[in-house]
């Protein structure tokens, strides 16, 4: 039992997760739940707050359209839940009565599709199906009783490829009336999701089908994600939600293995859990995972697929890589002096060059690295083990004992060790 | 000798109404044409030239800068063959004016007789006889009104043919310009080409395009080539007419001219009562008036002529032989001599002059017609190409530089490549291309209004370089080679 296990989850407790966490600090991590379960922190994003009224907690989501920031440099319009995407997580426990009332600021109805969670028909949110959709500038409300605890997602059921495609979506966690496995000390969400924001334009392209070009997590794109501070030792976990339009995510994580211990249809038997650095979350779906790292240090999260972590790239550039311009780029020096020829040593520098740029754009961009430019961006973010995370500034990077970092190799102990780099080839 | 003293006044009288002095001088020629056209004619024009030596020092001086229109203008005003040719036409008819108004000479008829008396010595009897054609010294006058006119109309030819050339040279000066400015134009495109064609030679030999691309930038880069050859010809083809209106040959021939056209003029000339304007300048019609005054003064004269008896006066002095008895004095005496205009009152040819007079009315009335249609079409010109030329000098071309700048933004963003890149640029300089050959245009037109306001009808032709099949693109199309 640490310090932490001594909070009451009850009053207290939860009145402080009504509080909308301060955007690039994230709060100390509290208990919610019967049986010490601490609140999720969704980075870069919010809880919703949740009132009692009687034996019935009571929020409220507004959807509308803003102006979402997806890292410094890249704005949009966007559309989701009180002003941000992904919407406010919501976090409830098991057997809670819930009533959300929902208002419609957008230009077309809508509804809230409560994904994953079994309740009565009437409240799963299907335009037609279940319900009337929304109309702009009403407010309708939803009540149900929470039977299963689990990892959930809510996202509208009206015109979800426009809706969504612009950002609606959040998060929906319910905690387990009886802690389900080892008790954690960190809880985090992400929400994955991909968009297409042309190069210079200021809207989300809902129309795209394929070709998405800002990939993010709880909607920021690296460098704007939030790092994930976590204590060497501590248990860890990280319940991941897919709601992109077309693309499933594996996300990866270095530094330690994990294990998958629920997705959104419930807990994996300890028996079935097998140990991964790789969990594939497919498109509508949750995945829930849980790790102990002990290996203190700044360790990379991100999804492996290659176009996933580079902003807004284009396919519509010729293969430069390899080529000799010389000739070229003095006969582009007299046709346009403005014209500086990319790509030629591979695309691994354009991050960092300070050519002028269409607004709204971070193409092929990545963010400060303590070493130099991390050369990725998008869906990536950072998992900073520390010994006393408490005390960790969550900006700064890992302080690298003495000896343990890669480094330029010495002549005297390539030849000591017999490493011949003349020919180029070990093999020979 | 009261004889002598009394035909010397009638020859003063005579003198008296003629029609005066006519002035040799081609500098009064000179001046009035300048007065005539407005223009500064250059003093040096009346100045005689051997043909041989070079040129007036002033065109020497133009041609060592860069020459402007007006340049080009002044010097063919200095220099021009034809013009110079048109100015010593002038003197036939100021020769003609001048022996209008000369007097007819006097008759004097000497007669020497045998005397009456045979048995006399010989000794002969004298007759003199003065006589002056009394009308047609009146007549002169009128004849060198007449031909006062003729001088008159044919300085007005001269002071048209001094405005034509002006516009003909200014028009041959933006023709020759705005073919040197496209080829420089088109140049930047064969830059643009060539170094579409050099990236994919560069990817394809890194491996990274089939050699079908490097073929298809090879081809356009080789079309647009032959283009510019075309358009390099057409600056060769443009420059010798100018050559010819400056009367430049010799070492004069290696002139250069401003770069670039000039930027359209702030705003239109006044087209406010231009038909009348053009009507009250207009040189032709002035000159055929001068004609038409002419035609009707010899047509009066002709009717004068036609009733007046041909009169002659004259004096008779007589003397007869010595030795005839009570002989020898001077006997003086008058004559009167006159025709009777019973049946030839020159009506063939006043009927002659009066058809004459009536043809010119009637062309003068359709000459009037005429100025009138060429000022408005001249006006339609004018504002139809301002218009054209001013979209793109003020809209057009600032786009496509928005275009190139946001291509070059989407470029830096890697949204696009060089190919389309190159592409734009080639459609940026395309643009301009037309913008040029728009501005000739203008210039063109505006040259023909001026000169129409200063009274001569041109008939400007709008047609573009190398007629219609010149080149007028240069973008291509070469959509391979950049995937
Ligand atoms: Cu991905």
């Amino acid at each position: 039992m640490d310090r932490r296990s001594f909070l009451k989850w009850s009053g207290l407790a939860t009145g402080a997760a009504m509080v909308e966490q301060a955007p690039g600090k994230p709060p100390p991590a509290q208990v919610v739940a019967p049986g010490g379960q601490v609140g999720v922190v969704t980075p870069n994003g919010a809880t919703l707050p949740m009132k009692r009224s009687g034996k019935v907690k009571v929020g409220h989501l507004i959807a509308g359209e803003f102006e979402h920031e997806f890292a410094p440099g890249m704005r949009a319009l966007a559309w989701g839940y009180n002003g941000r995407t992904p919407g406010p997580t919501i976090e409830v426990t098991e057997g809670d009565r819930v009533r959300f009332y929902v208002t419609n600021r957008l230009p077309e109805p809508t509804t809230v599709h409560w994904h994953g969670i079994i309740l009565p028909n009437g409240m799963d949110g299907v335009a037609g199906l279940t319900q009337r959709p929304i109309p702009p500038g009403e407010t309708y409300v939803y009540e149900f009783t929470l039977r299963h605890p689990g990892t959930f997602m809510y996202h509208p059921h009206f015109d979800e490829m426009t809706q969504m495609a612009l950002g609606m979506m959040g998060m929906f966690i319910v905690h387990p009336k009886v802690p389900v496995g080892p008790r954690v000390d960190r809880d985090f969400v992400l929400m994955t999701h991909e968009w297409r924001l042309d190069v210079g334009a200021r809207r989300p392209d809902p129309n795209e089908m394929t070709d998405f070009n800002v990939l993010t997590f709880n909607s920021k794109s690296f460098p704007a994600t939030e790092p994930l501070l976590v204590g060497k030792g501590e248990r860890v976990r990280i319940r991941l939600g897919n709601l992109s339009a077309m693309d499933h995510h594996p996300i990866h994580l270095h530094g330690l293995s994990f294990k998958l211990t629920a997705t959104d249809g419930g807990y994996v038997p300890p028996s079935a859990q097998i140990p991964e650095t790789t969990v594939l979350v497919p498109v509508g779906s949750t995945r829930v995972i849980e790790f102990v790292p002990d290996e203190p240090g700044d360790w990379a999260m991100h999804c492996h697929m290659t176009h996933h972590v580079m902003t807004q790239m284009g396919h519509d550039a010729p293969n430069m890589v390899g080529a000799d311009t010389r000739k070229l780029d003095h006969r582009m020096s007299r046709v346009m002096p403005d014209f500086m020829t990319m790509g030629t040593l591979g695309m691994g520098g354009m991050g960092e060059m300070e050519m002028a740029m269409p607004p709204n754009s971070l193409p092929m961009r990545g963010g400060p690295g303590p070493f130099s430019y991390i050369d990725m961006g998008g869906m990536f973010t950072i998992l900073k083990v520390r010994d006393d995370p408490d005390r960790a500034d969550p900006q700064g990077w890992y302080a690298h004992p003495a000896g343990t970092v890669a480094g330029p190799a010495s002549p005297q102990q390539m030849s000591a060790d017999g490493i011949d780099v003349s020919d180029g080839n070990p093999e020979r | 000798m009261g004889a002598d003293r009394r035909v010397a006044g009638l020859v003063l009288l005579l003198g008296v109404v003629s029609p005066g002095c006519v002035s040799p001088s081609m500098q009064s020629d000179l001046a009035r044409v300048r007065e005539l056209t407005h223009l500064p004619l250059p003093q040096q024009m009346a100045e005689a030239r051997d043909v041989s030596t070079g040129f007036p020092k002033e065109v020497g001086q133009l041609l060592q800068q860069p020459l402007t229109a007006d340049a080009a203008v002044r010097i063919a005003f200095l220099n021009n063959r034809e013009l110079r040719a048109s100015l010593r036409d002038l003197g036939v008819a100021r020769g003609q004016l001048l022996q209008a108004g000369v007097l007819p000479n006097p008759q004097v008829e000497l007669e020497l007789r045998q005397q009456e008396d045979p048995s006399l010595p010989f000794e002969p009897q004298t007759e003199i006889r003065v006589e002056y054609g009394l009308s047609q010294a009146v007549l002169s006058v009128v004849r060198a009104r007449a031909a006062r006119n003729e001088l008159e109309a044919a300085r007005y030819r001269t002071a048209a043919f001094v405005v034509e050339l002006g516009y003909t040279v200014r028009a041959a000066f933006y023709a020759f310009q705005a073919a040197q400015q496209r080829v420089a134009i088109a140049t930047q495109a064969l830059d643009a080409f060539a170094a579409a064609r050099d990236a994919s030679q560069a990817l394809f030999e890194a491996g990274n395009v089939p050699e079908l691309d490097v073929a298809t930038q090879d081809a356009a880069y080789e079309s647009a080539r032959a283009t510019v050859a075309q358009l390099e010809l057409e600056v060769l083809e443009r420059r010798e007419p100018l050559q010819r209106l400056l009367g430049l040959h010799g070492e004069a021939t290696a002139w250069t001219v401003t770069e670039t056209l000039p930027r359209m003029a702030g705003e239109e000339p006044s087209f406010e009562n231009l038909e009348r304007r053009a009507v009250t300048a207009s040189l032709e019609l002035a000159e055929t008036q001068r004609r038409l005054e002419g035609a009707a003064q010899r047509a009066g004269l002709t009717r004068v002529e036609g009733w007046l008896p041909e009169v002659s006066v004259g004096v008779i002095a007589e003397r007869k032989s010595p030795v005839a008895p009570a002989h020898g004095e001077w006997e003086w005496g008058g004559v009167l001599h006159f025709t009777v205009p019973l049946f030839d009152r020159r009506q063939g040819t006043r009927s002659a002059y009066e058809a004459e007079f009536d043809a010119l009315m009637e062309r003068y009335q359709g000459m009037a017609i005429d100025v009138r249609s060429a000022a408005r079409e001249a006006r339609n010109r004018v504002q139809s190409t301002a218009l054209r030329a001013r979209q793109y000098q003020q809209v057009l071309l600032p786009a496509r530089q928005r275009v190139m700048r946001q291509t070059l933004l989407q470029y830096n963003a890697m949204q696009l490549g060089i190919f389309q890149v190159l592409q734009v640029r080639r459609e940026q300089l395309d643009a301009e291309l037309t913008y040029v050959e728009l501005l000739r245009e203008y210039w063109t037109a505006h040259a023909a209004l001026e000169a129409l306001l200063a009274g001569r009808r041109t008939g400007a032709s709008m047609g573009g370089p190398m007629g219609a099949g010149g080149p007028s693109s240069l973008a291509g199309g070469t959509e391979a080679g950049g995937h």
